[in-house]
C-alpha cells in the first residue's frame, strides 16, 4: 500500500537551483509569505504549505520538473485553479506544488471537427467563450466554471448542472498529452475516439493527479441548442418534487438540468440576492432546464408543466428569454455562497443516490442533522441523484468541525447503503479516502492501486490521496481530521 | 498439463465443462493461432464458478480464450501450452432493471438481444447497435467496444458503462464504478476494461445507463454528388439538427441497398413526433438547396440490411477505421476509388467507421496502404476480421502511439502470467 515518502532530509538548495534553471527565478515560489496562497484548495479547513511552488509554462517544462522530482524522489502535487472541494490539490509536507496557472493557452480551435485543444490552466468557461461566436459550447459546467481550470476538471472528472443530459467531463475528452511521474511524455487518445490500445484517456480522467500531469487536452464541443426553456416549480412536499423528477424521466424527457433546493436554501438565497423568484414558503423548488429544437422544447415544456401540476406543484414559472432564464438560475448559482447568511461556516458534502430514493434519503439526512444538532440545507442535482447537503456550523466552537465531518460521513454511508456513491463530482482527494472501503473491497482497492503503481512506481504523484492507507484509515471510515493528523486545521 | 488432466481438473469444480463439438471448435479456432491447443470449454453458471475456474487456471498457468459467440475480433490468441475456452453465456442473469433510475445491471453472458427485449417492455433501451446483435453477449460487446451508428447521439460503450465487475487473472472478483449515473469514486476501470478484449480480466457483471424509447424513429437517405454530400454533411453537423445516427456510406453499400449513387448520407432521427417531422423537413431543405436526392425509408429495415451486409456473409476482411470527420468524405472516395465494391460506413461526427472487403483477395499491402492514408491524417485502421493467415502476417491493431510502455505494464500488472487471451491485444 501507499506510504507517503518522507524527504525531510533533502537539501532543497540544489533542487531550487535546478527548478530556477528550468523555469526562471520568477516561476519558483519559495518564501513563506508567497506560499500562503497555495496552502489549501477549496477544502479550506485544512492547510499545509508546500516546500516550493513551481509554475511551468509548457509540456517540456512540466517534464523537466518531474524529472527533477523523480531524481530526488520528491513528492509533487498538481494544482489547477485550486477550487477543488475534496483536497485533491492540498499540498503535503515537503512536496513541490506544480501550479498550471501559466499554462492557459487555447492551442487549437477546430470548428470543422468540433474539437478544441487547450492547456490545463485554461479556465472552463474560456472554452465556451472561444467558440460561442460560431454557435458552439463546451458542455461540462461546474458551478465554479468562471474560475476553475480544465486541468482540474480533468483531474476530478467534474460535472455541473448540465451533465444530466450531456455527461460529465470524461464524456467530452478525446485525447490528452500526459507527463508521467517520471517525466516521460505520452499521448493518449487523439481527435478521434476509440483509438487503438487501452483507453488510457478514460482511465486518466478523474484520477485526481495521481497518474501524472496532463498538459494538453483535446475536448469535444457541442452545438448551442436552438431553444432553451427554464421552468421553476414550487412544491409543498419533497415527495411531490421527487415524484415530478421521476415522472419527467419516465416520460422519456431528459432535461439538460434538473435542480432541487429546499426551504432553507431558498430563504438563504432570497436573503442574499433578493431575486424575488423563489417563494419563501415553498418546501422545495425544482429548476428544470429543457433544450433542443424549438418544437421539441415547447412540447417537453408543456409535458413537464403537466407532470409538475399532477404532482401538486403550486406555481410554475417558465423563462424563455435569456435574461429571464438567468434570473431564475441566479439564486441556484448563489446558493452555496448564500449559506454565509445563515451560518458562519458550512461544510459541503457530495454524494450520489439512485434518484428514486430521494424522499427517503432527504428525510434521513434531516434526522441525522437533528441527531448531531446541525442544520442541513440541500441544494443539488436532482436529475442524477447527486446530493450536496450543506451542513451549517460555527468553526469557532471547539470540536464543531469534527462533529460536522462525522455527520458528513454518516450521510456518505447512507448514500452507499441505498446503492449510491461517496462522490458524484467533487472527487475523493484527501477528504474522503477513508470512506472508500464503504464502497470498495480490499481487492477492488488493490486493483486500483495496481493502476497507480504502473503509472507512478515511486509513489510521488499526489501521494496519500484517493486510495486509503492503513496508517491513516486502519480502523475503517474516518473523517478528514483523522486522516490528516499531521495537517493543521483552520 | 495434458488435455485430459485439465478437463478432469475443471470437471471437479464445475458442471459446465465440455469437450467442444467440431462445429464449436471450428468457431473457436477462428480466434486461435493454428498451433494452439484447446483442452475443453467451460461454461460457468455462477459468479463463484467463474472465480474458481479462473483461480484454477491461474494456479496451473492454463491460458484462456474467452469466446461467447460468433464474434471473433482482435488478434489471434496464442496458447504457449494447452489452454481452455471460457464461455460466459450461462452467466446470463438480469440483476436489476432500475426502471425509475434508467439503469440496468446484468451478468456479462446475457445476450444483447435478450436484454434489449426485456428493457423494451418498460419503454427503455440500451443505446447500442452492435455487430452480431442477435448473438453477441453484453460481455463481448464491452470487451470489443462494439457499437455502431448510435455513437452519433449516445457516444460509445465507454459512455454508457456505469459500473463493472470482473474476475482478475488470479481469480479474484473485483469491481469499479457503481449503479448510479454519476460517480467519481476511484479510478475509472470501466473505461480501461472497455475495448480491452478480455486481456485484463473476465467481465462478469455490468451496469449501464439506459434511455427512453422514442415516440418516433425515422430514417432518410440523401444521395448525389460527393462535393454536395460533403457540404450537406458539414451543414447538418453545424445546424441545430440532432440526429441519432448519421453515417456517410459508400457506393458499395448503396448498390446493395438498391440505390444507384456514388456516395450517400443515411440519417436517423428519434424523439417526439413533431420534433422528428420538423428535423426531416429542415433536412430536406438542406438537401434540396444542394440538388441532392432525399428519400424517406420505412422502418428500420435499411439499418438491419446494412448490419447484415457487414456481418452476415462469407469470409472477408473487416476493419474498424477512424478518420477526422472533415476528411471522411475525401477518404471514403479515395478508398472506394480503388475497389468500388468496398462497403464503407463512417459515422459523421466521431469519424469512426467500418470497412469491409468481400473478397479475401485483398492483399496486406492494400490494407497497409489504406492504413497509411488514414494514419497520415490523424486516423487509424484496426483489422477486426480476416482469415487466420492474414491476421498472422499483419499488425492488426496498428497502434502508432508512444504509450506502449504503460499499456504493456498494465497488462503485466493485471495478468503477470499472461493467461488471459494471450497475444490478442498487448
Amino acid at each position: 500500500m501507499l506510504t507517503i515518502p518522507k524527504p525531510q532530509t533533502i537539501n532543497w538548495q540544489p533542487i531550487i537551483k535546478e527548478f530556477e534553471a528550468i523555469l526562471g527565478k520568477n516561476n519558483v515560489v519559495r518564501t513563506r509569505e508567497d506560499l500562503v496562497a497555495y496552502e489549501c484548495d477549496g477544502l479550506t479547513s485544512y492547510k499545509q504549505q508546500p516546500a516550493l511552488v513551481v509554475l511551468p509554462r509548457s509540456t517540456q517544462e512540466v517534464s523537466q520538473v518531474l524529472k527533477v522530482c523523480d531524481r530526488y524522489s520528491i513528492p509533487f502535487v498538481a494544482r489547477g485553479a485550486g477550487t477543488g472541494l475534496s483536497g485533491g490539490a492540498l499540498p503535503i509536507a515537503n512536496c513541490v506544488l506544480i501550479v498550471t496557472a501559466l499554462m492557459k493557452q487555447i492551442l487549437e480551435v477546430d470548428l470543422e471537427n468540433q474539437r478544441v485543444i487547450v492547456q490545463p490552466g485554461v479556465i472552463n468557461n474560456w472554452v465556451t467563450q472561444a467558440v460561442s461566436g460560431a454557435g458552439f459550447y463546451y458542455a461540462p459546467d461546474p458551478s465554479s466554471q468562471i474560475i476553475c481550470s480544465i486541468g482540474g476538471n480533468i483531474a476530478e472528472n467534474s460535472g455541473g448542472v448540465h451533465c444530466l443530459k450531456y455527461g460529465v467531463t470524461t464524456n467530452h475528452v478525446l485525447g490528452l498529452k500526459v507527463v508521467l511521474p517520471n517525466g516521460e511524455i505520452i499521448d493518449v487518445g487523439g481527435k478521434i475516439p476509440e483509438m487503438p490500445g487501452y483507453d488510457l484517456t478514460g482511465l486518466f480522467v478523474g484520477s485526481e493527479g495521481t497518474l501524472g500531469i496532463t498538459t494538453e487536452i483535446t475536448l469535444k464541443i457541442l452545438k448551442t441548442p436552438e431553444a432553451v426553456h427554464v421552468l421553476l416549480a414550487d412544491f409543498e412536499s419533497v415527495d411531490a418534487a421527487a415524484s415530478t423528477v421521476s415522472d419527467i424521466i419516465s416520460a422519456g424527457i431528459i432535461p439538460a438540468g434538473m435542480e432541487m433546493m429546499d426551504n432553507m436554501s431558498i430563504n438563504a438565497v432570497e436573503d442574499t440576492i433578493a431575486s424575488g423568484c423563489y417563494p419563501r414558503d415553498a418546501v422545495v423548488i425544482l429548476l428544470i432546464e429543457l433544450d433542443g429544437l424549438e418544437v421539441d422544447v415547447e412540447e417537453c415544456s408543456r409535458q413537464v408543466e403537466a407532470i409538475a401540476r399532477n404532482n401538486g406543484a403550486r406555481d410554475i414559472t417558465t423563462a424563455i428569454a435569456p435574461e429571464h432564464r438567468l434570473k431564475l438560475w441566479k439564486g441556484r448559482k448563489a446558493a452555496f455562497a448564500a449559506m454565509g447568511k445563515l451560518s458562519p461556516d458550512y461544510y459541503v458534502q457530495d454524494g450520489v443516490i439512485p434518484r428514486t430514493k430521494l424522499p427517503l434519503v432527504l428525510a434521513e439526512i434531516e434526522e441525522l442533522g437533528n441527531k448531531y444538532g446541525y442544520k442541513v440545507a440541500n441544494v443539488f442535482h436532482a436529475g442524477d441523484g447527486n446530493l450536496h447537503p450543506l451542513i451549517l456550523y460555527d468553526n469557532s466552537q471547539k470540536g464543531a468541525l469534527e462533529q460536522v465531518e462525522l455527520l458528513g460521513g454518516e450521510i456518505l454511508k447512507l448514500c452507499v447503503r441505498v446503492g449510491g456513491s461517496i462522490s458524484g463530482e467533487h472527487g475523493i482527494g484527501a477528504d474522503k479516502k477513508c470512506y472508500m472501503p464503504e464502497m470498495f473491497t480490499d481487492a477492488d482497492l488493490e486493483t486500483m492501486q495496481w493502476v497507480r503503481e504502473v503509472f507512478d512506481q515511486k509513489n510521488l504523484a499526489n501521494p496519500g490521496k484517493v486510495l486509503p492507507s492503513p496508517r491513516t484509515c486502519g480502523e475503517g471510515a474516518k473523517p478528514s481530521h483523522h486522516q490528516l493528523l499531521e495537517i493543521p486545521r483552520f | 498439463m495434458e488435455a485430459t488432466e485439465i478437463h478432469q481438473a475443471f470437471i471437479e469444480i464445475l458442471e459446465g465443462v465440455v469437450l467442444p463439438s467440431s462445429a464449436q471448435l471450428d468457431q473457436i479456432k477462428k480466434s486461435l493461432t493454428p498451433n494452439s491447443e484447446l483442452a475443453c470449454v467451460i461454461y460457468p453458471r455462477t459468479q463463484t464458478e467463474l472465480n474458481q475456474a479462473i483461480a484454477l487456471a491461474s494456479k496451473h498457468q492454463i491460458p484462456i480464450l474467452t469466446s461467447d459467440s460468433d464474434l471473433n475480433w482482435g488478434g489471434l490468441v496464442d496458447f504457449p501450452t494447452m489452454g481452455i475456452g471460457v464461455n460466459s453465456s450461462h452467466l446470463n442473469q438480469l440483476i436489476d432493471h432500475a426502471v425509475g433510475d434508467l439503469t440496468v445491471t446484468c451478468e456479462a453472458g446475457i445476450k444483447f438481444k435478450d436484454l434489449q427485449n426485456i428493457l423494451a417492455k418498460s419503454g427503455q433501451f440500451l443505446a447500442i447497435d452492435p455487430a452480431y446483435a442477435e448473438t453477441a453477449t453484453i460481455g463481448e460487446i464491452v470487451n470489443t467496444a462494439n457499437t455502431n451508428s448510435f455513437r452519433q447521439r449516445y457516444g460509445g460503450i465507454r459512455d454508457m458503462l456505469l459500473g463493472i465487475s470482473f474476475v482478475r487473472a488470479d481469480g479474484e472478483l473485483v469491481k469499479a464504478g457503481g449503479r448510479v449515473v454519476k460517480n467519481v469514486a476511484g479510478y475509472d476501470l470501466m473505461k480501461l476494461m472497455t475495448g480491452a478484449y478480455g486481456t485484463l480480466g473476465i467481465i462478469s457483471q455490468v451496469t449501464f445507463r439506459l434511455y427512453p424509447l422514442p415516440q418516433s424513429d425515422r430514417t432518410v437517405i440523401i444521395t448525389g454528388k460527393a462535393d454536395a454530400i460533403n457540404v450537406a454533411r458539414a451543414k447538418i453537423l453545424t445546424s441545430t439538427l440532432t440526429p441519432w445516427s448519421m453515417d456517410i456510406i459508400s457506393q458499395g453499400i448503396l448498390i446493395k441497398l438498391g440505390i444507384n449513387a456514388e456516395i450517400g448520407l443515411i440519417i436517423r432521427f428519434g424523439g417526439l413526433n413533431q420534433g422528428v417531422d420538423e428535423q426531416i423537413s429542415r433536412l430536406a431543405a438542406i438537401a434540396q438547396a444542394l440538388n441532392l436526392e432525399i428519400k424517406a425509408l420505412t422502418g428500420n429495415k435499411t439499418w438491419q440490411d446494412m448490419q447484415n451486409l457487414f456481418w452476415q456473409s462469407d469470409p472477408a476482411i473487416i476493419c474498424k477505421i477512424g478518420t477526422l470527420p472533415n476528411l471522411a468524405v475525401t477518404n471514403l472516395l479515395k478508398i472506394s476509388s480503388k475497389t468500388p465494391s468496398v462497403a464503407l460506413q463512417i459515422h459523421a461526427s466521431s469519424g469512426l467507421g467500418i470497412l469491409k472487403y468481400e473478397s479475401s483477395n485483398i492483399s496486406i499491402a492494400d490494407i497497409q496502404q489504406i492504413r497509411n492514408l488514414l494514419v497520415s491524417t490523424g486516423g487509424f485502421l484496426t483489422v477486426l476480421e480476416a482469415p487466420i493467415n492474414f491476421k498472422q502476417q499483419f499488425d492488426i491493431w496498428g497502434y502508432a502511439g508512444n504509450a506502449t510502455g504503460i499499456m504493456s505494464a498494465l497488462k503485466q500488472k493485471f495478468d503477470p502470467q499472461n493467461i488471459l487471451n494471450p497475444h490478442r491485444f498487448i
